[in-house]
This record gives structure tokens, C-alpha cells and sequence, in this order.
């Protein structure tokens, strides 16, 4: 479904990613884990077209990406939920999923979605009105990911939904993400919570400075080293 | 040197000293729309030195600066702590009250039968330091240069410091150098009192071969014009605004014949350069790479 | 007592268009984060447009607002194109003295056109100021508050109820987020920026119709007045743009009763650098705080 080839991306003489190469099949969970600045939100931001990368190449269903605005990529099917959640904290709850349907044009559809959203995440029904500013960690993570959801996309990105939230929310967000696989919503992402990700991951890959370093699925590594590697890089570095 | 390329290269000395002043502030990441206050506050305060209370120019231009300074110093205090946007305004608006200010303020002094001084919107008549003293327009011409060469190397010699090392830190982001244990705050209040000193010292040479002032004269239009020349200089060395002033007013005597027109080719040209040149023709990265391999 | 009815009555007649003033500047500044030195260069191109229609053409009142509107969105668009989307995003410092040099060349060309001191603008109206219990009220300026107090609601509705809005306010407040929402900023931005263009270009109307009449320092004047509204208020705040504007036509409309006519300006730079110490001069684009 998703094809990274041989992507480098830089900040100016900096590389961040040194040439990944990952996959997210269609219907499955991928995750990919790793340290603080490994370059996974690098990579996050390079598909969905907000960094330019120098080479390589991001097929989508066989179509390039690279090149393409965010807007269009967007459009073709890819929606990421961004680290630390960034909803539009002075708008409503109910603003922010609209402004995540903003390349749909009809209004019976989007009206639609909005419900089954609120029949998925009851408690934002709740805070429909509310802003989203005043909303709480665990419910912002919620409404990020609905709002990422409104412009139906085909494969959902997700940078560290995990960062900064309790234990408890934590397990409710890798429920949704679950269930919302179960529903047909290919996923990839990106994690430092290794624990968490191995549980709901098919497929999963490590990344240390810039590069994959390993390949596999959930048991062909044992979790302690996979913890320790997602957590710290490995000793080899 | 014929009257006329006297009066071009003098008023290109004074505008350069204003507009050095504004580039100063922009080096450390401050936009200024009220320079044009302290080069008020020079030229009257010089005027007043010499005009009305007979001080010998050196001396007057002196007690100008020091207002000058002085009033950067003051007017630096509570603003900045004001960022971006907030700050320029603060700036521009201490520089129109300055200005209204002087328009209301009169102060008077009967010198050898004649009163003379600031007299409200009148303006400050009679500055005739450099006329009574014999000192041809040449003269002083070379008076101005010479100032603004000494400025041009004492920054020259700044920049190389670890205080200008420092200034172009907190210019390129405050909040990193403070991080990094610079001053930052204490610095911009440095180069604000600086930058104030500056512009007094153009206000003061300008009152002198004009021998005329008035309030009128420092509107935002001389401000804004200040900022303008470092950033179609560029911001990457002293010499930056000097090229801007240069190329302004020296295209505006360059381009008489079609003077009416001016603004109309000029304002549009400096659109295209930023487009080009975001941070000016001598930016940056251009005096990084012509001064490679020097100490 | 009666007195400072009066005044704070005529305060905010003028305030409102000193609000739409400084809206023009908030919307730009909120969606763009850059400060549009050419605003009031358009908007006297706008007047200038209006004024030509009215004296060689014979348009009314109408005709000169809407030509006005016209060649101010006209002058926008240039400036838009040519100092903004031209320049990367980090150039704000660049765009603001690049629209600095396009005011010089705006005010050029309009004064070659039209070399005349003062032109007449169709007046708003020609009746007579009513009386009631020592206050008077004329009714001129009481169309301009209404059609200024029209357009701010317009306005509202368009940010809170429209698609378009809804996007400017994501990209005021969250710009990464909305591009991540498909929304582009750039365009955005500059739909918004020829809307704020329209809005000066309505409120100068307003005010040159009140006045009967245009000269070529409207631009500075209506720019400085539009600047300190808008910072009166808290930069870059939405309700703050309005009620800067309002602020600051009662504060004159007060000062240069009591105090007298030279120190109404001094009064409002004196309040606005007092405001900006105060309240630290946060830049708060459009949130609601």
C-alpha cells in the first residue's frame, strides 16, 4: 500500500534519515519504533509532503507522492495524526472534525461521519461545543485522531500517539487503534512505546539514526531488546 | 567637486548613520519603525549646543549623542520585552510622540539680538555653527565621512568581537542564545542605546548643514526609509545600509530627468530584489563567503 | 457630563471605521503573520479610483464605493503577489519593507494621476445632524457606524459559518495542523489578505464620504490609524481589532475635547505605548483570550 524507497531527508547539511526503506501493507498495523531523534516524526512529516525529501521515492497504491503537496496528498487517501496532537485549540470540537473533512465537498456525507464519530468517541459528543483548547491530553489525542479520520483517509498515520499521556489513556488510544483496523483502516506508526505497539502490530521495523536496522514482525525479537533499542538505540549505535 | 555632489555625498553620510542605526537593531532581531526619534533628539539637542548656548560643534554633537543614547537607553527599558510586531510598533509609537512633542515644545533663548530655539511647529531656525565658522560645504562634507568612517570601522572591529558574535546569536534566535547563556536581553538594550547614539549623531550633523529643522521632518516616511536601506544593502555587514542609502539617493539624483517617476521604478525594483535577495544584496551568506579563510 | 456623551457618541462613530481599519490588519496578520506596510497605500488607491468615477464619470455615492472596493482589491492583488507569495515564509522582515517600497510607488503613481491637493468624494449624506436633550447626532456619520457595524458582522459570520472561515481560523491558530488537514495556507492567505484589502477599502470609503472629500496623505493616516487599533486591542486578536478601533475614537474624539486638538494624537500614542508595556504586547492571532 505504502512504499518508502531509499528516502533521505535533510535540515539543511543535517540528514535525519540516511535512506529508509519501510512498507505498510493494506488492512495491517505497522509500527515503527525508535528512539528520540531517529527520525520518525523526519519521516512522518515526509510523506505527508511537509519536509521535502533530497532522494528516493514514496509510492502510495503505486502513485509517487514525492513532489506532491500536502493538500494533495491529503486528497489521495493519506491522513497523519501529528505528535502531540495539535488540534485547533480555539476551536470547538466540533469545528476541528470539520476542518479535518475541509477537501470533502458533501455536506449529507460529512454530517455523517461527524455522527459515527461521536457514536465512536462518546466523550467528545459530550464536548461537541466545548473548545478543544480546554479538553484534557487523553480526549485531544481523541479528537486528533478523529479529526484525521474525517477526511476518510485509506491509510492513517500516526506520530507517538502515545506521547505524554497516563497509562490508562495510553490503552485506550491502542484500543481505537485496533478497532479502527478491525474496521478496515490500514495504519502505520510511529512509536517509542514499544510495549504498546508490539501488542497491536502485524509488522514492525526498528530505526536508529536515520536508519532501519531491523525488519520483522511482534516475536522475532524479544521484546527486551526491542524496548531497549526503541527506547535508547542500540549499543552499536 | 561641484555644490551639488557635495550636498548628494553629504546627505548620503547622515542618512547612512540613520540607517545604520536601524540595521543595528535588526542584527539582533528587532525591527525598528522609530529612529527617526533619535535622530530628532540629535538634531535638536546639538542645535541647542551650539545655537543657543555657543558650544563648538565636536562638543555639541557630543551632548547630542548622549541624548541620543540616553533616550535609546530609556525608551529600551520597557520594551524589550516586546517581541516581533509589538516592539515596532512600541518604537513607532514613542517616535510620533516624540515628534508631536516637538511640534508643541518651545524654547526660546535671545542670542546676539535674535531668538532662536526649537518654536513648535516653526521648527528650530538659525543652526549656523558650520556658516559662522568659515567651514566650507567640502569642509564639512569631510567631517561627515570622517565620523562615518570611524563608526564604520569601530563596527568593523565590533563584529569581529565576541560581543557582535554574540548580537548575531541572539539576532538569529533569542530564545537559543539565551539557552546558551547569553544575555540576550542586556544585549539588545546595548545596541538599542548604541543604535539611539547613532542616529543622534546623523541628527546632529544633518541640523548643522541644514541649519534648519523642523518636526515634520521625522515622520515614519525617514523611519521606515532607515529599515528599508540595511535590508536592500543586506544584513550581513555594516557596509549593508551604506550600499542601500547609496543606491536610493544616489539613484534618485541619478534618475532627474525622470525624477517624477522615481518611486515608481525604485519601489518597484526593491520588491524584486527582496524576492531574489530576502536579506539584502550583501546578506549573510555572501560576506560569509567572501571573507573565508580571513581571521 | 453631557459633554463626554457627546464625545464618546462621535468616538464611536469614527471608532467603527477605525475597527474595520484594523481588521484589515489583524486578518492579514493572523492567516500571513507578516504586517502589510502597503495597506494604506491600496486603500488610497481605492479612494483615489472612487473619486476619479465621481468627478469624470459622474458616479453617485454608490458607484464610488463600489469603484473604490474595486481598485483597492485591484491594488491588493498586486501587492499580494508581488511582495507576499513571492517571498518564503521566513521573509517576513523582506515582505514588510518590500510593501514598504510598493506604498512609495503606490502613493507615486496615485499623485501623478491625480496632482490635485484635495478631490471630492461623494458625500454620505447631506442632512441635516439631529438634536435631542443637548446632544446632537448627524446622520452621516451614523450610516458610517452602521455599514461598518454591518460589515464586522458579515465578517463574523463568514469566519464562524463558512467554510472558508473555518479554514482561516485553522491556519491562524494552527498552521502545521491545518496544512495536515489539507487546507493551504498559502491560498488562504491570500483570499484573506484581498478581503482585508476590500474591508480597508470599504472603511476608507466611509470615511471619505463622511468628509466629502480624499487627499493624499489618507494612506498614512488611515495605516498609523489602523496600527494602533489594531494594537490597542492585543495584536492580532479579532474582538481586540474592534474594540482598539472603538478605543481609540472615543480616547481622541475625549483628548481633543478636554485637552485640546494638538494632543489628541500624543494622548493615543502615549495610551497605546502604555498599553503595549502593560499587556507585555503578547501576539495572540485570533484566539479568543
Amino acid at each position: 500500500m505504502l512504499r518508502v524507497g531509499d528516502v533521505v531527508t535533510a535540515y539543511g547539511q543535517l540528514e535525519a534519515l540516511k535512506g529508509v526503506s519501510v512498507a505498510a501493507e493494506s488492512g495491517k498495523i505497522t509500527c515503527l519504533l525508535g528512539p528520540n531523534g531517529a527520525g520518525k516524526t523526519t519521516l512522518m512529516m515526509t510523506v505527508t509532503g511537509l519536509l521535502k525529501p533530497k532522494r528516493g521515492s514514496i509510492a502510495f497504491e503505486g502513485q509517487e507522492l514525492v513532489g506532491l503537496s500536502p493538500s494533495e496528498i491529503v486528497a489521495r487517501g493519506v491522513a497523519l495524526v501529528p505528535e502531540n496532537r495539535l488540534v485547533f485549540p480555539d476551536m470547538s470540537v466540533r469545528e476541528n472534525l470539520e476542518a479535518g473533512a475541509y477537501l470533502r465537498r458533501k455536506p449529507a456525507e460529512i454530517a455523517a461521519d461527524l455522527d459515527r464519530m461521536f457514536e465512536r468517541f462518546p466523550r467528545l459528543k459530550e464536548r461537541a461545543g466545548q473548545s478543544a483548547g480546554t479538553l484534557s491530553g487523553g480526549e485531544q489525542q481523541m479528537l486528533a485522531v478523529a479529526r484525521a479520520l474525517m477526511s476518510r483517509p485509506r491509510l492513517l498515520l500516526m506520530d507517538e500517539p502515545s506521547l505524554g499521556l497516563a497509562p490508562l489513556i495510553v490503552e485506550e488510544i491502542f484500543r481505537i487503534v485496533a478497532e479502527l483496523n478491525r474496521d478496515g483502516t490500514s495504519i502505520f506508526l510511529v512509536e517509542q512505546n514499544a510495549h504498546m505497539a508490539l501488542k497491536v502490530a502485524h509488522h514492525f521495523y526498528l530505526i536508529e539514526q536515520g536508519r532501519v536496522t531491523f525488519s520483522g514482525s511482534p516475536g522475532q525479537l524479544a521484546e527486551d531488546e526491542v524496548i531497549q533499542r526503541a527506547y535508547l538505540g542500540s549499543k552499536r549505535g | 567637486m561641484d555644490e551639488f555632489l557635495i550636498g548628494v555625498l553629504s546627505n548620503i553620510g547622515l542618512m547612512s548613520l540613520l540607517a545604520l542605526s536601524a540595521w543595528l537593531l535588526l542584527v539582533v532581531g528587532e525591527i525598528s519603525f522609530g529612529q527617526q526619534a533619535f535622530f530628532a533628539l540629535g538634531a535638536y539637542a546639538a542645535g541647542i549646543a551650539t545655537a543657543l548656548y555657543g558650544w563648538p560643534l565636536p562638543l555639541g554633537l557630543f551632548a547630542g549623542v548622549v541624548v541620543g543614547a540616553l533616550a535609546g537607553f530609556a525608551v529600551a527599558i520597557p520594551t524589550m520585552r516586546l517581541t516581533g510586531l509589538a516592539f515596532a510598533i512600541a518604537t513607532l509609537a514613542f517616535a510620533e510622540l516624540m515628534r508631536l512633542l516637538l511640534q508643541l515644545w518651545v524654547f526660546q533663548r535671545e542670542v546676539d539680538g535674535e531668538r532662536l530655539g526649537p518654536n513648535a511647529v516653526e521648527g528650530f531656525r538659525g543652526v549656523r555653527w558650520v556658516y559662522d565658522h568659515d567651514l566650507s560645504a567640502l569642509g564639512y562634507l569631510g567631517v561627515i565621512w570622517g565620523i562615518v568612517v570611524v563608526v564604520l570601522a569601530a563596527l568593523f572591529l565590533c563584529e569581529r568581537s565576541r560581543i557582535g558574535l554574540a548580537c548575531r546569536a541572539v539576532g538569529a534566535d533569542a530564545e537559543l542564545a539565551e539557552a546558551q547563556g547569553l544575555p540576550a536581553a542586556r544585549l539588545k538594550i546595548l545596541v538599542a542605546t548604541v543604535a539611539g547614539g547613532l542616529a543622534a549623531l546623523g541628527g546632529g550633523l544633518y541640523v548643522h548643514l541644514a541649519t534648519y529643522v523642523e518636526p515634520q521632518h521625522f515622520s515614519i516616511m525617514l523611519g521606515v526609509h532607515a529599515l528599508a536601506y540595511g535590508l536592500i544593502g543586506g544584513l550581513g555587514t555594516a557596509l549593508g545600509p551604506i550600499l542601500g542609502v547609496v543606491l536610493d539617493i544616489g539613484l534618485l539624483e541619478a534618475l532627474q530627468e525622470i525624477a517624477r517617476y522615481r518611486m515608481i521604478v525604485f519601489g518597484g525594483a526593491v520588491a524584486v530584489l527582496l524576492i531574489l535577495r530576502p536579506r539584502g544584496l550583501l546578506d549573510e551568506a555572501l560576506v560569509r563567503r567572501l571573507t573565508r579563510g580571513k581571521p | 457630563m453631557l459633554d463626554l456623551i457627546q464625545n464618546t457618541i462621535d468616538g464611536v462613530m469614527i471608532g467603527g471605521a477605525y475597527a474595520l481599519l484594523a481588521l484589515g490588519f489583524t486578518l492579514t496578520f493572523g492567516v500571513m503573520r507578516r504586517l502589510n506596510l502597503a495597506f494604506g497605500a491600496i486603500v488610497l488607491c481605492g479612494l483615489y479610483a472612487g473619486a476619479a468615477a465621481h468627478q469624470a464619470l459622474g458616479w453617485g455615492l454608490l458607484g464610488s464605493i463600489a469603484a473604490t472596493l474595486a481598485v483597492a482589491v485591484a491594488a491588493g492583488l498586486y501587492v499580494e503577489r508581488l511582495c507576499f507569495r513571492a517571498l518564503a515564509e521566513s521573509a517576513s522582515i523582506a515582505a514588510m519593507v518590500s510593501s514598504f517600497a510598493i506604498w512609495m510607488q503606490l502613493e507615486e503613481i496615485a499623485a501623478l494621476l491625480m496632482p490635485r491637493r484635495t478631490y471630492a468624494y461623494p458625500a454620505l449624506s447631506e442632512a441635516r445632524p439631529w438634536e435631542w436633550a443637548g446632544l446632537s447626532l448627524r446622520p452621516d456619520q451614523l450610516a458610517m457606524a452602521a455599514v461598518a457595524l454591518g460589515a464586522m458582522a458579515a465578517l463574523g459570520w463568514t469566519l464562524r459559518r463558512t467554510r472558508f472561515g473555518l479554514a482561516a481560523r485553522a491556519v491562524a491558530t494552527a498552521p502545521l495542523a491545518a496544512r495536515l488537514a489539507g487546507i493551504e495556507p498559502a491560498r488562504i492567505g491570500s483570499a484573506m489578505f484581498l478581503l482585508a484589502c476590500g474591508l480597508g477599502g470599504l472603511a476608507g470609503a466611509l470615511i471619505a464620504a463622511v468628509d466629502s472629500q480624499v487627499t493624499i496623505k489618507f494612506g498614512m493616516w488611515a495605516m498609523l490609524k489602523g496600527l494602533v487599533a489594531m494594537t490597542l486591542g492585543g495584536i492580532g486578536s479579532i474582538p481586540g481589532a474592534v474594540i482598539g478601533g472603538l478605543a481609540l475614537g472615543v480616547i481622541e474624539s475625549n483628548a481633543q475635547w478636554y485637552l485640546g486638538a494638538e494632543w489628541r494624537d500624543i494622548v493615543a500614542y502615549g495610551l497605546l505605548f502604555a498599553v503595549l508595556y502593560w499587556r507585555r504586547g503578547r501576539e495572540r492571532p485570533w484566539t479568543n483570550s
